[in-house]
């Protein structure tokens, strides 16, 4: 009789424990009234607009405009697409927002180290964290170190390096727009159906 | 078993009451009296300098000794985890742009390392803005008004846009007695008639947040600025508007007067002209008779009186002169002659044709005519009734009326005669033989004498 019931004080609830977080919901949305949202991060999305556009030195015409508007996606026709197996897993959608923005915004993270200045870096830092604030998620592995962009690799040639370089940096800046982008208007889906609702 | 759960339990309370005296409280409430003293409050001011924010915490108590106090912010922060303070005086800030603006932060007063007491609190819900500066004061004399402009360095900031400016002004000699206004612009008008002329008035503005989201403090006031206002010109056109009030109060005081004067005279006949009393009009016209008079229409009373036939009614040159002159279109001969054969046809002895001209009101300008004419004063009764007529019966013709005229009018008479439409003229039964003639004058209608004929100026 006393080994049943130790098996069933010991056994059962450390699974319980276990299973738990793959049936209950990761994110809890706080902010759905968007007041954080449009005082602050929209505010720090639009400086990183800013930011790339001066980074890659785009004139204001409005086909190379990185300007981000809440109803269209400015398409960079120099915007090399090559992490868009992101966008393929990661999409905003339906009963899906907190766990993409959740993504999102841990991506985020990984362009810390790009350094190219420390406001950019702030803005990216608040984009981020508040999103990660507001969302309110029990996240795994939580101090898990963010993926980095990629080591340099040796090369022979100094300036095959520089312009590998320089393209990649193109290349991170042009997928952090869109990044920016799509994390914009998840949360305007967001606020639009609490507002319906 | 049973002995390792109660281990288990007895671990378990200790642990618990050991925490409960660990002395880290997280929102200030402790219950021992010194920590009153280390109580503080914040305030945060955004984009302050640059991108730069500032956080500033001062103690509540001006006697604490903070010599060796520290404060110093964690959570609510951009890549860090804490900050400490810095201290100026008796005030502690922080200036720094790594502040998250989302969710609360936690304050705490150190001594020697160790937290001594901690705030939770929320940097937006702390903001005072910086003051309102630049008051200008211009005097518009067109519009008579003063405009208010003042300028805020909150316009060119990304956060806290949005704000409630409060404006204050006074008469500088009345010390407190201040005037408030509210705006959310940067721009105030105020109307000189609602100002004292020729005085000097003192104003300043301050500002606090307006938004659903950044909350707080006012600001400090902006500088005073001072200005005066002009003397009343408009004391000019008193006078000029005092002469025309009182010329129209006499203007219309004469007119209300002369309309009591002349209200029953003048006004009241034409604004509301009286009826005319049928009966009344008939006896005045017609007076009792004389002699035994049998007034009937019915021609049927009239068998016995020799009725002359108006077939044959020729005018005199005189009275056909007098005619043309006084009288529009004369009637034609068919005219004539169809008026003849009405009043043939209505077998009316021409002799009690009845004229009552207008003209007599009570006066008879008229004399009576000699010969088959006779006008008489008003009332006119048919007196040429000869006595052997008899009354007739009720249903007699119409009253041919007309103006008949005879031998031996005047051309002085008939003037006052002539002008009204319609009259009855009376005969002298001595010429009855006489061929009458009708002169209607102008319209057909005169023939018939209307009531409204009987009216008199009263």
């Amino acid at each position: 009789m006393f080994h049943v019931s130790f098996r069933y004080i010991f056994g059962i609830p450390p699974l319980i424990l276990v299973l738990l977080p793959v049936a209950s919901s990761d994110c809890d949305i706080e902010g759905k009234d968007g007041k954080e949202y449009q005082n602050v991060l929209m505010i720090s999305i639009d400086e990183l607009g800013e930011f790339i556009r001066t980074e890659r030195n785009l004139d204001s015409s409005p086909g190379l405009n990185t300007r981000f508007t809440d109803s269209m996606i400015e398409i960079d026709s120099n915007c090399l697409n090559n992490e868009s197996n992101f966008f393929k897993k990661h999409s905003c959608d339906d009963n899906k927002e907190p766990l993409f923005l959740n993504r999102a915004a841990r991506k985020m993270r990984q362009f810390l180290k790009m350094n190219i200045s420390e406001d950019f870096n702030l803005h990216l830092a608040r984009v981020s964290q508040g999103t990660l604030k507001l969302l309110n998620c029990t996240t795994k592995g939580k101090g898990r170190k963010p993926p980095s962009l990629g080591e340099a690799q040796p090369t022979k040639n100094l300036e095959e390096n520089k312009s590998l370089k320089e393209q990649k940096k193109q290349n991170d800046l042009c997928f952090l727009k869109i990044l920016l982008q799509k994390i914009k208007t998840c949360w305007n889906k967001i606020l639009r159906d609490a507002k319906e609702h | 078993m049973t002995i390792l759960g109660t281990a288990l339990g007895m671990v378990f309370y200790l642990l618990q009451v050991v925490s409960g005296e660990s002395g880290y409280a997280q929102n200030g409430d402790f219950e021992d009296a010194e920590l009153d003293d280390y109580s503080f409050s914040c305030y945060s001011q955004l984009e302050v300098d640059g991108p730069q924010h500032l956080l500033s915490c001062a103690f509540e108590d001006p006697d604490v000794n903070s010599t060796n106090l520290e404060f110093e912010i964690c959570e609510g922060l951009l890549e860090v985890k804490c900050l400490n303070f810095s201290k100026l005086q008796e005030t502690y800030f922080i200036k720094t742009k790594k502040f998250l603006l989302i969710g609360d932060s936690t304050i705490c007063v150190k001594l020697g390392g160790k937290h001594i007491t901690c705030q939770k609190l929320n940097i937006v819900k702390r903001v005072k803005p910086e003051a309102p500066f630049d008051v200008k004061v211009i005097y518009r004399e067109e519009a008579n008004e003063f405009v208010v402009t003042f300028n805020t360095s909150h316009l060119q900031k990304k956060y806290v846009k949005d704000l409630l400016h409060e404006v204050v002004y006074r008469l500088e000699k009345n010390e407190n007695d201040w005037m408030h206004v509210n705006i959310s612009s940067t721009k105030l008008t105020l109307l000189q008639r609602k100002l004292q002329p020729n005085a000097m008035y003192e104003i300043k503005v301050r500002s606090i947040p307006n938004t659903n989201y950044f909350e707080g403090f006012w600001s400090e006031w902006s500088p005073s600025s001072h200005f005066r206002t002009p003397e009343n010109n408009s004391g000019k056109m008193d006078p000029v508007l005092l002469i025309i009030s009182i010329v129209s109060f006499f203007s219309v005081a004469l007119m209300v007067i002369l309309a009591c004067v002349l209200w029953k005279k003048r006004i009241k006949p034409i604004v509301w002209p009286s009826l005319p009393d049928h009966k009344k009009t008939l006896e005045q016209l017609c007076k009792k008779p004389k002699k035994n008079l049998n007034v009937s229409f019915n021609p049927e009373s009239f068998l016995d009186c020799q009725i002359h036939k108006v077939d044959g009614i020729q005018a005199r040159d005189e009275a056909e002169a007098f005619l043309q002159d006084t009288f529009p279109p004369q009637l034609d001969d068919s005219e004539k002659q169809r008026l003849g054969g009405g009043v043939q046809g209505l077998n009316w002895p021409s002799q009690h044709a009845v004229i009552t001209p207008k003209t007599f009101g009570g006066e008879s300008p008229l004399r009576c005519l000699s010969g088959s004419v006779t006008v008489c004063d008003v009332p006119v009764i048919p007196s040429s009734r000869p006595p052997d007529c008899r009354e007739g019966g009720k249903n007699g013709p119409h009253v041919y009326q007309g103006l008949l005229l005879g031998a031996g009018t005047t051309n002085s008479t008939l003037p006052h005669l002539f002008p009204f439409q319609s009259g009855i003229l009376t005969l002298n039964p001595a010429v009855q033989g006489q061929p009458l003639f009708t002169s209607l004058g102008s319209s057909q209608e005169e023939a018939y004498v209307t009531m409204s004929s009987f009216y008199q100026n009263q």
